[in-house]
């Protein structure tokens, strides 16, 4: 097919799904790895620690004795009958990832400017889908990207068990 | 009965390795030391030095989150002391019902400072807080002691 006419696919979405939370080594952040569906793609986006665990306690399904922000957030959402539609990766910035969260009551709909990290925290907790834009994923830090985080993962796992 | 609250700042607990918010009320009678994590604690540091953060952090998302709905927080009252644990509860005005949401002290003070809501404690609270025991910690700790969260 001619180039030219090829539809623009850089704002479909694809749906995601986050896969692990891993250590960054010897620095205080964290790598929420990100997976399409098919798993065919993997975004992994560094966050700080204590947006990666929020994010870890969402996937483990821990109940805390308090809740924590994004419980809070959540809490608010039921409080005033607001649903957590989706949320979106939608862009990156000089290696700044920017997200939405896309709201919805009584046939209102909003969306929210927020962190991927404060996103996908929620997004777990509502159990809404994730989803990034087809632009953001022919961004990505591609390259040798997989066999990078399965090295990560490895040392991730060597070091837990020591 | 409830006493409206301030905070007067954040300080550094190296035995602990956590913060802690200090809460006085208006005529500088009762203090009310609140122990939180270092995220918590940078959470209210950045309100309290009105300092805007390039993207929205929690606490601005959880506001914006209330004003795209017109929801308005009315105030915030620490309410419970329990092992250490403080309980607090958000107070919202919403399409003219108030709402009464259970949260952490940390995230109230953050959210009250965002959006300057009043503070309160509860008379219980401050009770149970033992203010003599507090302010010999307090004179125990050295100047270096202060003045040492990350933003």
């Amino acid at each position: 097919m001619d180039a030219a006419k090829q539809p623009d696919t850089s704002s479909e979405l694809v749906a995601l799904s986050v896969k692990q939370v891993l250590d960054d080594g010897n620095t205080d952040t964290r790598i929420v790895v990100l997976k399409s569906d098919d798993a065919g793609v993997t975004l992994p986006i560094w966050v700080g620690s204590a947006e990666g665990n929020a994010i870890r306690l969402a996937m483990d399904h821990v109940v805390t004795p308090r809740p924590m922000s994004h419980d809070l957030i959540r809490s608010f959402a039921d409080h005033l009958g607001v649903r957590i539609e989706r949320v979106v990766i939608t862009d990156v910035k000089s290696s700044t990832y920017y997200a939405s969260i896309a709201l919805a009551s009584k046939g209102l709909h909003r969306t929210l400017d927020a962190r991927p990290s404060d996103a996908i925290a929620l997004a777990l907790r509502a159990g809404c889908p994730i989803y990034a834009t087809q632009d953001v994923l022919n961004r990505r830090t591609a390259v040798h990207l997989d066999a990078w985080i399965n090295r990560l993962d490895t040392n991730n796992t060597e070091t837990q068990q020591a | 009965m409830i006493t409206q609250m301030r905070v007067k700042g954040l300080i550094f607990d190296p035995y602990n390795n956590a913060y802690i918010v200090v809460l006085r009320d208006e005529d500088n009678s009762d203090m009310l030391p609140i122990w939180v994590g270092k995220s918590e604690a940078s959470a209210i540091g950045l309100a309290l030095e009105s300092v805007t953060a390039p993207r929205p952090m929690t606490h601005d998302l959880m506001r914006s989150f209330l004003d795209t709905f017109d929801a308005k927080i009315i105030s915030v009252v620490i309410t419970d002391l329990n092992d250490n644990t403080y309980f607090a509860t958000i107070h919202l005005m919403y399409e003219d019902s108030e709402y009464t949401v259970d949260s952490r002290p940390s995230d109230a003070i953050a959210l009250a400072l965002r959006t300057s809501a009043p503070i309160f404690a509860s008379e219980k609270v401050i009770k149970k807080q033992s203010s003599e025991e507090l302010e010999q910690w307090l004179e125990n700790l050295k100047p270096e002691d202060f003045g040492k969260l990350d933003t």
